[in-house]
């Protein structure tokens, strides 16, 4: 079995927050949660800057679309274009089902898009299939 | 009239009648006037009414008559001529005639007299009177074209529907038709002689004279007015009217004429007011459509993402809660978590039926043609799961293809056919689908045997979040059909239900035809 993956999760909202990590400890892989919660949090801790200097470079990231200071359109433009980065699988992980956002999101380069499902079984349910697809099916690059 | 040609041996042809009662003497003035090299046609007559029947049947060059007849003078020849309206020159040829009578004779119209013992002098004299006659008949024709063809100038001018009016080189007014007449309200013999200038408004004159002095001074002798700015033209009452018109110049000897030609457009005028005024208040509205589009985007954003957000948070929690605690408080904690749970996730379906009702149309894709057949096929294997729990039998005609975006007109049958099944009676559920032609359009109808709509809810079922039964009974909120009409009426079609309690409905609509161009069937 791999080591365990690093999930990084950029999103504001403690509840969803709660819910996810509460959905991750409910598996059987072990994975790392690290939560930041803005766009700015977010490239810094991609990029190793304080005070995430100590950061490991995550598995893949979920990444919500409406965030303070800088929203995750913003982070998922700067990561795709950053040769470093590009290669971190993001999934964009959002409240909103809009067609908009959505093809504006894949234009950026997201590798897949969820929308945060309604009900709470669902929610857990569809957090724990994208665990066990990154982590367990998925091969990844590095 | 025949007249004296040279003919081809150099001689003249002459047909002469001869008034003389002495053959002789006729014979003399023939052989005088060949003598000269005319070829003589001639007739002799004595009477008056010999003389009045020959000249009514030939037409004569020339009259050649004596001036003493036993029967008549001819001199009363011109009175007959005259009266016959003929215009032939008589010659007297006369033994003798006194200085009075010569005078009186040429006086009533003689050409000339020729004493019989100076005969010599005839062909000459013949000559000169031909000469004259000619001159005097050319002259004659000449008058008359001119005169024709000033009368059909009047008849133009007066007939004219544009307002022609010219004006000398001092600025009079010289000409001034009927249809000026009633452009400008004043009679031409009062505004003959008058300078143009009292039908421009003074604040017009100075243009006016700039826009005559560059034409006078250009090359153009047309030139057309007022067809990119329109002109302002005075009535006599003092009333301003818009005007286009032409100006065109004319050098004659007595000097140059400038004649307008105007039209009155106040009529077109106000049309054209009215139409940009109509322009005006279709762009603002057009605008203020596209303002409320975008207001209704944006609250569909709002919706499906801000409003979602804190509803997915209670519904979530409030299940968190359900989950964990359930047993752990008292009985009614467990009823009210189970409330709130229910009533977050029926504020989320309401939400996302909204979100679907108002992106009815937005997708924006050109409709092609969509074949029916498919778009119910397809619609039945989306309500497969629904179909088979309930029995439900649906049986559906041949269809034609519509302009309809295959989404919507997948979601129309499956929204027709999921009533159809949902409604059902007693029996099991029968659907049957049917379409015929109607003018340029297609009547679907989807006729089920189920419970049935009361007539007075006929027109609230098509609108949005209208339920008629409890939620216990019948789950759903109420958007189905709201999105059937939507969809409907967004192709110009009709929807309409057709029945009552306990006997089944029947739902039709129409939706266009796509024109016959099976090109453009869409394949799966």
């Amino acid at each position: 079995m791999r080591r365990p993956a690093e999930i990084l999760l950029v999103d504001d909202n403690p509840a969803d927050v709660g819910l996810v990590c509460d959905a991750l400890a409910r598996t059987p892989y072990g994975s790392h949660l690290n939560t930041v919660s803005d766009g700015e949090e977010a490239m810094a801790y991609l990029r190793r800057a304080s005070p995430f200097s100590e950061a490991v470079r995550p598995s893949f990231v979920m990444l919500d679309l409406n965030l303070p200071r800088r929203d995750g359109r913003g982070v998922l433009a700067e990561l795709k274009s950053d040769a470093g980065l590009r290669t971190i699988p993001v999934v964009v992980f959002t409240t909103s089902g809009s067609l908009r956002d959505i093809s504006r999101s894949y234009e950026l380069g997201a590798n897949c898009y969820l929308t945060k499902p309604g009900n709470l079984n669902d929610f857990v349910a569809a957090v724990q299939a994208l665990e066990a697809f990154w982590v367990r099916y998925a091969a990844l690059p590095d | 009239m025949a007249s004296a040609a040279p003919t081809v041996s150099g001689k003249r042809k002459l047909c002469a009648l001869l008034v003389e009662d002495n053959l002789l003497d006729a014979e003399l003035v023939r052989h005088s006037l060949e003598h000269e090299g005319f070829e003589v046609d001639s007739d002799v007559v004595q009477t008056e009414a010999e003389f009045r029947a020959r000249v009514t049947a030939t037409p004569y060059d020339v009259v050649l008559a004596d001036y003493n007849l036993p029967q008549w003078r001819g001199v009363e020849a011109l009175d007959i001529l005259r009266a016959e309206d003929l215009d032939i020159p008589v010659i007297l040829v006369t033994g003798s005639l006194g200085d009075i009578a010569a005078v009186e004779c040429i006086k009533r119209g003689v050409t000339d007299y020729v004493l019989k013992d100076r005969l010599t002098r005839l062909p000459a004299s013949v000559s000169r009177a031909l000469e004259e006659t000619r001159y005097r008949q050319e002259r004659a024709r000449a008058e008359n074209a001119l005169k024709e063809n000033q009368e059909r100038l009047a008849g133009i001018l007066a007939s004219a529907m544009d307002a022609i009016v010219t004006v000398n080189e001092q600025g009079q007014i010289v000409l001034f038709n009927e249809a000026a007449e009633l452009v400008f309200q004043c009679p031409a013999s009062e505004a003959m002689g008058q300078p143009l200038h009292r039908f421009i408004p003074e604040r017009f004159q100075a243009a006016h004279e700039e826009h005559v002095r560059k034409f006078t001074a250009g090359a153009a002798t047309r030139r057309r007015m007022g067809k990119v700015e329109t002109l302002v033209g005075l009535r006599a009452n003092g009333a301003e009217f818009p005007m286009e018109a032409s100006l065109s110049r004319v050098e004659t000897q007595t000097g140059k004429l400038f004649t307008v030609i105007l039209r009155d457009v106040t009529e077109q005028e106000a049309l054209r007011r009215l139409r940009q005024r109509a322009e005006e208040t279709l762009s603002k509205k057009a605008a203020e459509l596209t303002r409320s589009n975008r207001d209704l985007e944006q609250f569909a954003y709002i919706a499906s993402h801000d409003l979602q957000e804190p509803l997915r948070m209670v519904a979530s929690y409030t299940q968190l809660l359900a989950e964990r605690y359930r047993g752990k408080l008292d009985d009614n904690a467990d009823k009210y978590i189970g409330y709130a749970v229910e009533g977050a996730l029926r504020m989320q379906t309401l939400i996302q039926d909204l979100l679907a009702f108002s992106r009815v149309g937005r997708n924006g894709s050109e409709p092609k043609a969509v074949n029916a057949n498919l778009a119910v096929h397809e619609a039945l294997q989306n309500l497969r799961s629904t179909l088979d729990e309930s029995r439900a039998n649906v049986v559906c005609d041949n269809l034609p293809a519509v302009a309809v975006s295959r989404s919507q007109l997948v979601q129309l049958f499956q929204n027709l056919v999921g009533n159809a099944i949902k409604f059902h009676g007693a029996e099991p559920p029968q659907t049957r689908i049917t379409a015929e032609k109607a003018d340029t359009a297609w009547l679907f109808s989807v006729a089920d045997n189920g419970i049935g709509i009361a007539p007075e809810h006929h027109d609230q079922i098509f609108m949005i979040f209208q339920r008629l039964h409890a939620r216990a009974e019948y789950p759903g909120n109420g958007v189905g059909l709201a999105i059937c009409k939507k969809i409907v009426e967004q192709h110009g079609g009709k929807i309409w239900v057709e029945s009552d309690l306990g006997r089944g409905s029947t739902f039709r609509f129409t939706l266009p035809d796509c024109g016959s161009n099976q090109d453009g069937l869409e394949k799966t």
